[in-house]
């Protein structure tokens, strides 16, 4: 089943390309700060743009080697055709490297949409108010785009579908932290990410068949030790397959690609907008968003629901908003004695080797 | 890197009167808190209007870190950050800051800053700004308050973007009042704006008149008179100084007087000066090569419309060509200063510690290539961390652009 969610993923330009043969339109978006369901409501088929192990060599002509992995690969794809089927791109200020990206890309990459978000780091009502006026602004950028209005309702049913996506996953996130679960880490990484590339309704479907083939399933963590991973984005799951195959089992996480972007639910608010945006604006907050305390809170939450035994984070090298908040969360960690583990990447699978000799020294630890 | 220090700072009268005013307010920062007066620390491009209304005394620890390079400690500072376990590809303005906070040491009399009452910072710069000063926030214990900029990289910003700033610094006010007791007065408010509308359009102006063939002013000096439009703006003394400033230069433009001789080739710098090896801007000139126009200086001007107060500041914060601009404007702003300063070649300085600002520097140069045939240059480096420094490579990256200048003749 899981594989299913693999292949999805791997074949994620090819099926692209056929919605395109039928007609379709499809945007790319690169961060889970864009209002996918806004997109979905002009009938336009959001896929997250993601990072790939391939090498780069294009956008090396245009991002320094200081820029971080993501965001250079992200590119590199663009200038290599990779994203050539899409229509449009949108995306929402968050950390200067996505603040930047969007004239980069307009400008070597021919792109007939760009949306880019101002998108308010507060939590204040101030700042609520500007993310609905960007919101709109993107709404009628959109309809002038697809040459329709696009009305309560089609938002209302996008919000709807994408709801359902959320609370399923949610789900799944709970029968991965169970005893004896039968889903683990990499794989629900793996299920998560196939959601990025997928129209919600048929991976709604997934989902629930995934979910009613593990009720009857089980498997055994015993003697494995309970981890929390947290960080950015990251593309090798093969990090998270090697802390499991090394005696971990991850049960809980905080990551970009993982709880972060589908934990919070849209909430029915005087108008659809208005829903949106509070959901936006009030979700996990990433570290590019202020302040940063309720992100702890959470993790702290998490360690202890689910019994956690110790915290691996996971970040890209030069993402200057993880790395400010590292010695933060190790203090905040350490004063929990919740055991602490960091892990800098450049989304090479070279530093596997590196990695497990630390991870198994911190497994030893914590045995 | 030679270890002289510049020279060009002898050469304008006004330095006298600029050396007295950073001392000035070096010694008055001394004397603050024996004083009782509230110190607030502010990040580069924070409002600081805001603090000279309430009677808050700012301290800029940006500012700072361009002085502790100067002076070669950001070498010890940085590395004393990153022993707290901050990644050294940070910014090094927030590593030298931090690591100098943590060895309680600055350029100062052996130590480091008056400690902050209040924080402010804006993230409309960067993200690292914000975090940076959370960061300070749990280390002194102090309240913080974050300015946020929604603001469409790219495109012009809309109303309700403006407003959302323009609230944000109604708020900022109503902030200092409770943390300090101070209370806010309007008129002072106007007054202050009328001060440091006044100085930035006169920074502007002398930055103007850099249009001048040969350039009156260095680079040196453009880089080191900007203390006052950065740290006193909404002051009085920045306008009179400027006005010094400003009548100095102008009459050395009139009579055509070159601030450095041999000029052959007038150049656009982008962005940061190396602050540990602003001698960088002598080499270039023994090469025959002036810097006349930068937008890193010439940002922190920008005029204030007085009778809206908080949506003209905000308007002015908001509309920064360096923070809201994406390259296709950049270029397009590039492109014009080259028309205007009569500018033969374009620097790029990519900046290891501002992935913001150095973001896009290949497209930029590229574009004025395309369009104008107007060569550029790219070297790396980190403005304020030397410890990676090669000057060897950076010399290198400058000679290979000078004899691309020297063909064209
Ligand atoms: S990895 Fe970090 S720096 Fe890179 S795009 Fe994501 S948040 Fe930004
Ligand atoms: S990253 Fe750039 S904009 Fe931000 S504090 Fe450093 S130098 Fe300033």
């Amino acid at each position: 089943m899981i594989k299913d969610f693999q292949e999805r993923y791997a074949k994620r330009h090819e099926l692209a390309r056929e919605w395109k043969k039928e007609g379709k339109r499809i945007f790319g978006y690169f961060c889970g700060y864009a209002p996918e369901e806004l997109i979905d409501a002009a009938g336009i088929i959001p896929v997250r743009i993601l990072g790939s192990l391939d090498k780069v060599t294009l956008a090396d002509s245009h991002l320094q080697s200081f820029i971080c992995a993501f965001g250079r690969s992200c590119l590199d794809q663009g200038l290599k055709g990779t994203y050539d089927y899409l229509d449009g791109i949108v995306t929402s200020k968050t950390c200067d490297i996505m603040r930047n990206m969007p004239s980069i890309w307009s400008r070597n990459i021919e792109i007939p949409f760009v949306g880019y978000i101002g998108a308010p780091a507060k939590r204040t009502k101030a700042a609520r108010e500007c993310l609905i006026a960007d919101f709109k602004v993107l709404q009628s950028k959109l309809e002038e785009f697809i040459g329709k209005s696009i009305d309560d309702d089609s938002i209302n049913q996008s919000i709807e579908t994408y709801n359902e996506s959320r609370k399923l996953l949610k789900e799944l996130y709970e029968i991965r932290g169970k005893d004896n679960s039968p889903l683990s880490g990499s794989d629900f990484y793996h299920v998560v990410r196939a959601g990025f590339v997928t129209p919600k309704k048929e991976y709604n479907k997934m989902l629930s068949s995934l979910k009613g083939e593990l009720i009857s399933s089980k498997s055994s963590r015993d003697g494995k030790v309970r981890f929390l991973v947290s960080g950015s984005t990251f593309e090798d799951v093969n990090i998270l397959k090697m802390i499991e195959e090394v005696g971990g089992s991850i049960v809980a996480d905080d990551l970009c690609i993982g709880s972060r972007y589908f934990w919070d639910l849209v909430e029915p608010a005087s108008d659809p907008i208005r829903s949106l945006a509070n959901r936006y604006q009030m979700r996990i907050a990433c570290p590019c968003k202020h302040p940063s305390e309720e992100r702890m809170e959470r993790i702290l939450e998490e360690v202890k629901k689910h019994r956690v035994e110790g915290v691996i984070s996971i970040v890209q090298k030069y993402c200057d908003t993880h790395l400010f908040e590292y010695p933060y969360m190790r203090d905040v960690l350490q004063k929990n004695d919740i055991p602490f583990l960091y892990l800098e990447t450049e989304d090479r699978l070279g530093e596997e080797g590196q990695f497990k000799t630390r991870v198994q020294a911190f497994i030893e630890m914590l045995r | 890197m030679s270890d002289k220090k510049p020279e060009t700072k002898k050469r304008l009268k006004t330095s006298e009167k600029l050396g007295k005013l950073m001392a000035d307010y070096y010694t008055e920062s001394a004397m603050v808190k024996a004083q009782k007066k509230p110190v607030a620390w502010l990040s580069s491009v924070a409002p600081v209007e805001v603090c000279y209304t309430m009677d808050v005394f700012p301290i800029y620890p940006e500012n700072y870190g361009t002085m502790c390079a100067a002076r070669k400690l950001s070498a010890e500072f940085c590395a004393a950050a990153e022993a707290k376990g901050f990644s050294t590809d940070l910014c090094s303005y927030a590593l030298n800051n931090l690591g100098s906070i943590y060895l309680n040491k600055g350029p100062f009399m052996g130590q480091g800053l008056p400690e902050p009452d209040l924080l402010i910072a804006t993230e409309h710069a960067c993200l690292s700004m914000a975090k940076w000063w959370e960061e300070l926030s749990r280390h002194f214990n102090v309240p913080l308050y974050i300015v946020d900029a929604a603001l469409p990289v790219g495109e012009d910003p809309s109303p309700h973007h403006i407003n959302y700033f323009a609230e944000q610094l109604r708020e900022l006010m109503g902030f200092v009042e409770e943390h300090t007791g101070n209370k806010f007065d309007m008129d002072k408010f106007k007054e202050v704006l009328g001060y440091s509308d006044e100085a930035s359009r006169l920074f502007l102006e002398i930055g103007g008149l850099r249009k001048t063939v040969p350039s009156p002013i260095s680079p040196i000096e453009i880089f080191t008179n900007m203390f006052p439009i950065v740290t006193l703006a909404g002051k009085k003394e920045a306008v009179e100084f400027y006005n010094e400033l400003y009548a100095e230069i102008s009459e050395l433009a009139e009579r055509k007087e070159a601030a450095v001789p041999n000029e052959k080739y007038r150049l656009l710098w982008d962005l940061f000066p190396i602050w540990y090896n602003l001698n960088l801007f002598k080499y270039i000139e023994e090469k025959g090569g002036v810097v006349v126009a930068d937008v890193y200086a010439t940002t922190f001007g920008g005029r204030v419309d007085i009778s809206r107060p908080f949506e003209g500041l905000a308007e002015r914060y908001v509309g920064n060509p360096l923070l809201s601009y994406g390259v296709q404007q950049k270029t397009e702003l590039y492109k014009q200063m080259i028309k205007e300063y009569h500018v033969d070649g374009v620097i790029f300085h990519s900046n290891r510690s501002c992935r913001m600002a150095s973001m896009g520097q290949y497209d930029v140069k590229q574009g004025i290539y395309e369009d104008l045939g107007i060569p550029g240059a790219i070297f790396e480096s980190d403005f304020v961390d030397p410890r990676s420094y090669s000057d060897e490579q950076v010399k290198d990256t400058l000679d290979s652009f000078f004899e691309i200048l020297e063909s064209r003749g």
